[in-house]
């Protein structure tokens, strides 16, 4: 059975994709892995079998993926929507795409998602971690481009009527990349908000999860995704990394990253001309 | 003015009768600034005198660190005639099943009294304790990349094997600081090798290894020869504080399996307790679910940042995964 599994899963990984990953910037520790469990050959593979969800079902478009840097750390960090985190899963599928070199998108997860069984592996192994500072940091250091959310939870879930309203937003990132010196690229998603309407929320825990969406669709309704990369905000060339521990200097810039998204979104919405088109 | 040369090693050095303690003499021995390498043996002197017989640096000295008489014996004795100035203390229980009060007189209090005795002594400056990275918690909830300064398996329900380590580890690193010792804790990654009490080695001595359902770690293999290297550096050199010493392979439990060419089955968790407990009844092997658990679940791998810039030690040896035996079935 383990044989049959490893083979099928060899005939799906594309070679020339997983190549172009590994020479991009992921950092092997040693048998085709990195510290978090993330593999090229996997993220080829999810490429390949998310594909037809990006390009045929949501037909993601995007503008501005110049913005983020061809090397080095960025904080990619976005509005947060729809339900599930198809909005992350986009954005990421959208920089393996466009990106050369390739750089491979490390998401940053809520702390129950890596323990849940089968997702937590698989997202590890597409690139995903949990949102610990101390993997962050790691990520960061060692050049990673990293996908935030800072408004969690809260954002995913919030009820279809306050559809790209931004809400509670958390002031992390503004920390890391004033720590680790990293430029912040704000990202609009536009389409993810009506893709998914939540009927209603249950309070179930299990697994640790926070609670149980109902969404209003069996599937999610096949939006179409635009994707606003805006300019790099380089907040460490105006604060120094001491400054991270200034609650004034995060509260302030946290507000500075968060027009800037709020802006983003609001031109691609008056860009778009309906939400399945 | 011309730099001072360091002093030549005088080492002492407890567990030197393991297969880590072994390979640690040798690479000591390789460098000509060693001068001494006085062991610590707890039954008989025999098995390290006969294998380093033509080496004349190497001193075996009789001494059951759980008796305090002993170990005092031993510092304000042989190590002062030696004029030991630096100790290793890496003796401790490696069979996970060993409990009570005489194993926590060799795993926690040996640890306590050699550090007492050590900062009234004339001649050792340094002591490094071999600690291991089964004092982290491993819950999920804690990062996948450890940090020396990740939160330490506190639990009370955690086995003794466990909490002895964490208690030993903690004792040493109070010290830092507070005592003209330069200490240093290294924690090492898991030591996988025969007869160095290694879990995951046992956890592959069998054709089939069961996995929990819907979780694949990475997993964190250390060899004996890179670990020797990492505290040869350790006891050469002068830096204090915490220092992980990572291992060179780093991959998911699922490829651990298929690289010592077993099969794996993976069942959900609640299943493999008992499977596992049966299993060691029947293959009388050390591998313990319970004590394994978190790390079958959840990323466990060791930052080695802080070693490399301040021991110089990267991991280089892979482990020979075909060097695993099976069980005699």
């Amino acid at each position: 059975m383990t044989t049959l599994t490893r083979s099928i899963g060899r005939l799906l990984v594309p070679e020339n994709e997983a190549n172009r990953l590994a020479n991009g910037d992921f950092v092997d520790a040693g048998h085709g892995y990195d510290v978090f469990g993330s593999s090229p050959a996997w993220i080829a593979a999810a490429e390949w079998a998310l594909s037809p969800l990006y390009r045929r079902y949501f037909r993601v478009e995007s503008q501005g993926i110049e913005n983020i840097p061809a090397e080095g750390s960025a904080l990619l960090v976005a509005n947060h929507s729809g339900t599930l985190p198809l909005d992350g899963m986009m954005i990421a599928l959208d920089v393996l795409a466009k990106s050369s070199p390739a750089r491979l998108p490390r998401a940053v997860l809520d702390h129950f998602v890596p323990q849940l069984p089968v997702v937590g592996p698989v997202f590890a192994r597409m690139g995903a971690v949990s949102g610990t500072r101390t993997n962050v940091k790691r990520l960061l250091e060692q050049g990673s481009v990293v996908i935030l959310f800072p408004e969690g939870t809260e954002g995913i879930g919030k009820p279809f009527s306050q559809r790209y309203q931004l809400q509670g937003w958390r002031v992390g990132h503004v920390e890391l990349a004033l720590r680790y010196r990293t430029p912040i690229v704000p990202v609009a998603v536009v389409g993810a908000e009506e893709q998914w309407p939540q009927l209603a929320r249950l309070s179930v825990h299990a697994l640790g999860i926070p609670y149980l969406p109902i969404p209003a669709t069996l599937l999610p309704l096949p939006v179409k995704y635009h994707l606003r990369y805006g300019a790099p905000i380089a907040l460490h060339e105006r604060f120094s990394p001491e400054s991270a521990d200034d609650p004034e200097v995060l509260r302030v810039a946290a507000q500075q990253v968060k027009e800037a998204v709020a802006a983003l979104v609001v031109d691609a919405l008056a860009a778009r001309r309906g939400v399945f088109r | 003015m011309t730099d001072a040369q360091p002093p030549a090693l005088r080492v002492l050095v407890t567990g030197a009768s393991t297969p880590l303690g072994r390979a640690l003499v040798t690479r000591l021995l390789q460098s000509p600034d060693t001068a001494m390498v006085l062991c610590a043996c707890a039954s008989s002197e025999d098995d390290i005198t006969q294998a380093f017989r033509d080496e004349p640096r190497v001193r075996a000295v009789r001494c059951d660190l759980r008796r305090e008489r002993d170990v005092r014996s031993m510092l304000f004795g042989p190590a002062r005639a030696h004029k030991i100035n630096v100790l290793l203390d890496g003796a401790r229980h490696r069979s996970i099943d060993a409990e009570g009060p005489r194993v926590r007189a060799l795993n926690v209090e040996a640890t306590r009294e050699l550090l007492h005795l050590c900062e009234r002594h004339e001649s050792i400056e340094r002591y490094v304790l071999l600690s291991s990275a089964a004092v982290y918690r491993a819950d999920g909830q804690s990062a996948d990349v450890v940090e020396e300064e990740h939160p330490l398996d506190f639990r009370a329900d955690a086995p003794q094997w466990r909490r002895d380590r964490v208690e030993a580890d903690v004792s040493a690193c109070v010290r830092m600081g507070m005592s003209r010792l330069r200490i240093a804790v290294l924690r090492l990654a898991e030591l996988f090798d025969e007869d160095c009490g290694s879990q995951f080695w046992d956890y592959l001595r069998t054709r089939v290894c069961l996995r929990p359902m819907g979780f694949d770690p990475m997993i964190e293999l250390l060899t004996v020869d890179d670990a020797a290297r990492a505290i040869a550096r350790a006891l050469r050199g002068s830096a204090q504080g915490i220092f992980n010493v990572p291992g060179a392979d780093v991959l998911p439990l699922s490829k651990l399996i298929e690289r010592a060419g077993r099969d794996e089955v993976a069942l959900p968790g609640p299943l493999l307790a008992p499977l596992y407990a049966l299993r060691r009844r029947v293959t009388r092997l050390a591998f313990r679910y319970d004590v394994n658990r978190e790390r079958l679940h959840n990323n466990c791998v060791l930052d080695g940042r802080r070693a490399k810039a301040e021991l110089g030690y990267e991991p280089v040896t892979r482990v020979d995964f075909g060097r695993v035996p099976l069980p005699i079935e």
